[in-house]
């Protein structure tokens, strides 16, 4: 017996192969632990000795009873993450209460004058008004003070309630009026104003004052006037209720906040402003490509996120900041919901953000410092062989029925490696900012969750719905039922299942929300990238010379990013699908498995020499 | 342990009460209920500017939209009051209102075979057609509760009676009825407040052996109709 151990050592596993060479490769064992300590580190040995161990007493041998460990030369590849929002939306004057109250009162539209409910027995009754009632009015009071205002036959068209009080006080009115309730700020209302107010049917969205014209009919709007507010009628499409108060200066403004300029060098220097958008920054790092660095304009939001990008890199690697070069951006569109500012009732407001994940390449990780202390501690021969990426593509050549020409997709947690092997076995490989990483932040951001570690959960595992305390419905709208209740804490809940756990999501998003956002994530990250990949690697960087695709990595395993990728590459006639190495490990193990037959291979062709 | 109470106060804040009680044995309140439950009859006692009207045995509903609010054996006849001597008819009228602005129904009854709000509060949920019952005990102490949980389980619980105010009330009848409707409420805030246990503990085990006292062995719940003045 003539044992090899292969070692990968990547940013959030370390996985290893055994294999006997003794007469031909016959592969024993293969073990994955997490990698402790920062990929690249001394820290690393820990979790290589616990990799190695578990994989030996597998196979019932000691650990010094190995004939070599091979590690790899891991890329220097750093990934990171960050997010800047872009707009903000500003009410002035309290224009508009665009909030969506879950239970609003009455129905219809009503326009009038805004009046308080204490003034509404000194109004003539010639005159139409919204009256406004606050919290220290009882709702029983309200609504009979509101049935004696009808009965003096004043014109009471709609209400504005700061409680929470509006089915209360409809269901006791004799005459059916449109009632906006959960008004926080009701005392910023100015009085005696022209406004409307809007109640749709349950199911059913307002109509006219999501309407510029119907505005405009409503306030008697010169076509200028009308073409400044189309933001209040924006900001109010897709809700059940709605208030809007014309003042002479009141309008509601989409503001574009400044953040900066991301400086990309290449082989030109590009400026392009944050606030443009992904798709901007995008075709001007096209523009240069390939990428020598990237910065911010000093001094703005951009400015201070790429320095912390580099900040943080060289702190992993000991290296100055000068020397950290950042060799790739992947800007992605996203929403962060914020609240506005000025609203009335606390209104939140779907504000527009750049997502970015940077790339850093470092000259060289210290893995002879690994190596050095790894064969120390085993006592075995330690052989630092091959790039990674080759090994990459020697693992996953084990996958059944792939063949040269191959491109092998590493999607990990911090970057995409991607690398193409043509029929002579030459091997092209590159690295592009963007992964699983940058999919949970998005997922985190755009949810509102301010909890990585369960958006994390969100990306990874399928979500249910807890309809009683013995069964749940699935995303799919499978059923599962239980034997015993559920615990309390689920009901009615949406919950992410991870195996037998249940995880509850405190959100009020619906299950189909939260699943479009999941899968938006993920398609804007990795079929972004998968694309950009190809399109660098392939054969005069046309896609449709491809044939094969293998996927590898950490977020292969994931439930749904293999079906989208191969979908997506189905269109240009790629066979793609997740990787199963050896024919049996599925997408895991490529780089320890072809560090070994690299080994193999070297040992063979020096004993036909 | 700081202790805003002297032992001397505490004597004499429970000899007040039970002396309280023992005027209130004098009077007739409490053969009014018997009478009443006993014979079944519609007659009721009026607490406040609520009145209370009993209305036979509860029967378990059949609509899905409703939510079954109980009231423990003492509730509106011989205590009036929470334990922070807010009045009964309003903590009513403000959890009947949360139910009523969520557009779901409500149901009054009175449980007269146990005063352990966990108990009150299941029962309410195995009456009520959507599943979800409200549990209040005569001192403020408050339990949403689901048919399928095991009786000591709860879906939330308000445990310190001497915190809950009106607003809290009507949030609870709210998100009884969210959880009828089949939505997800984030659970109502409950507050804390570490001297409310050493301050009320004594009112409270006095609050509670009297209602204790009005437990009626093996009696049904009964329906109760609620008329605001």
């Amino acid at each position: 017996m003539k044992l090899i151990a292969g070692v990968d050592i990547g940013n959030s596993t370390t996985e290893v192969a055994i294999a006997d060479i003794e007469k031909e490769l016959n592969f024993l064992s293969s073990s994955i632990v997490r990698t402790t300590g920062i990929k690249g580190t001394v820290e690393n040995v820990v979790g290589v000795y616990n990799a190695l161990k578990e994989a030996c007493s597998n196979i019932k041998v000691d650990i010094s009873q190995l004939h070599a460990i091979c590690i790899n030369e891991a890329t220097p590849v750093i990934g990171d993450v960050a997010m800047e929002t872009i707009t903000q939306t500003v009410i002035t004057e309290s224009t508009m209460i665009g909030h969506n109250p879950d239970t609003p009162g009455g129905l219809g539209l009503g326009i009038g004058r805004t009046i308080f409910i204490d003034e509404i027995d000194y109004v003539s009754s010639t005159e139409e008004v919204i009256c406004v009632i606050p919290k220290s009015v009882d709702f029983e009071t309200a609504a009979r003070r509101l049935n004696l205002a009808f009965k003096k036959g004043i014109k009471v068209q709609g209400a504005i309630v700061q409680g929470d009080d509006g089915v209360l006080i409809s269901n006791r009115l004799e005459r059916k009026i449109p009632i906006v309730d959960e008004v926080t700020h009701i005392d910023r209302i100015p009085m005696g104003m022209v406004s409307a107010v809007e109640v749709a049917a349950p199911g059913e969205t307002i109509k006219v004052l999501s309407n510029p014209y119907g505005l405009a009919t409503i306030f008697n709007l010169t076509p200028e006037e009308t073409k400044h507010i189309i933001p209040i009628s924006r900001a109010l499409i897709g809700n059940r209720s709605a208030v809007v108060i014309r003042t002479p200066e009141g309008e509601v403004k989409e503001r574009v906040i400044p953040a900066g300029k991301i400086i990309l060098y290449g082989t030109g220097e590009k400026r392009v402003a944050i606030e443009e958008g992904s798709e901007k920054i995008i075709k001007a790092l096209k523009e240069v490509w390939p990428l020598k660095d990237a910065s911010g304009e000093p001094g703005t939001n951009v400015g201070g996120m790429m320095e912390r990008v580099r900040q943080v890199m060289s702190e992993l690697t000991g290296q100055s900041q000068g020397d950290i070069k950042i060799q790739d951006i992947l800007p992605v569109d996203t929403f962060v919901p914020q609240r506005v500012q000025g609203g009335l009732a606390g209104e939140f407001a779907l504000e527009n953000a750049v997502a970015l994940a940077a790339m850093v390449k470092t000259n060289k990780l210290p893995m002879e410092n690994i190596a050095a202390k790894l064969q120390k501690e085993t006592g075995v021969k330690v052989i630092i062989g091959g790039v990674e990426a080759n090994m990459a593509v020697l693992g996953a050549l084990t996958t059944p029925g792939t063949a040269k020409p191959l491109v092998i997709l590493d999607l990990g947690g911090g970057s995409t490696d991607s690398a193409y092997i043509n029929r002579d076995g030459a091997v092209k490989s590159i690295h592009h900012a963007g992964a699983g990483e940058m999919v949970t932040m998005l997922i985190n951001s755009e949810l509102g969750l301010e909890d990585y570690n369960l958006a994390e959960e969100i990306k990874k595992y399928p979500m249910a719905r807890v309809e009683s305390l013995f069964n749940i419905r699935y995303e799919d709208g499978t059923v599962c039922f239980f034997q015993q209740p559920l615990p309390s804490n689920l009901f009615a809940r949406n919950v992410v299942v991870k195996g037998e756990e249940m995880i509850p999501i405190p959100t009020r998003h619906s299950l189909e929300k939260i699943k479009t956002i999941r899968r938006e994530a993920k398609r804007k990250v990795f079929i972004t990238n998968v694309i950009r990949a190809l399109e660098d690697v392939a054969p005069f960087n046309n896609i449709r010379g491809i044939e094969f695709v293998v996927l590898v990595g950490g977020s292969a395993l994931d439930f749904e990013i293999p079906e989208m990728i191969s979908d997506e590459l189905s269109r240009y006639g790629i066979v793609c699908g997740r990787g199963n190495i050896r024919g049996a490990l599925g997408p895991r193990n490529a780089v320890a498995t072809g560090l070994v037959i690299s080994y193999y291979n070297s040992l063979r062709s020096s004993k036909n020499e | 342990m700081i202790n805003t109470l002297s032992n001397d106060e505490l004597i004499e804040m429970i000899a007040q009460e039970v002396l309280k009680q023992l005027n209130a044995k004098g009077g007739n309140e409490i053969p009014q209920r018997e009478k009443s439950c006993e014979n079944k009859t519609c007659s009721g006692t009026t607490s406040g500017k609520m009145e209370l009207l009993n209305k036979g045995e509860a029967a378990v509903g059949k609509r899905s939209d409703e939510v079954v609010v109980a009231i423990g054996p003492a509730f509106g006849i011989s205590q009036t009051k929470t334990i922070i001597d807010i009045p009964h008819d309003e903590v009513l009228r403000e959890v009947l209102a949360g139910i009523e602005e969520e557009g779901i129904s409500a149901r009054v009854i009175r449980v007269l075979h146990t005063s352990d709000v966990a108990f009150i509060s299941h029962t309410a949920a195995k009456l009520s057609g959507s599943g979800i019952g409200i549990g209040i005990q005569s001192k403020g102490t408050t339990v949403i509760h689901q048919k399928d949980l095991e009786p000591l389980n709860n879906l939330e619980l308000f445990p310190q009676a001497p915190l809950i105010d009106l607003e809290t009330y009507r949030a609870i009848g709210k998100n009884a009825a969210k959880y009828a409707k089949g939505e997800s409420p984030d659970p109502v805030p409950v507050r804390n407040d570490q001297m409310a246990r050493p301050r009320y503990q004594a009112k409270a085990a006095v609050l509670h052996i009297k209602e204790t006292e009005h437990v009626v062995p093996n009696a049904k719940p009964v329906e109760i109709q609620v008329v605001f003045k």
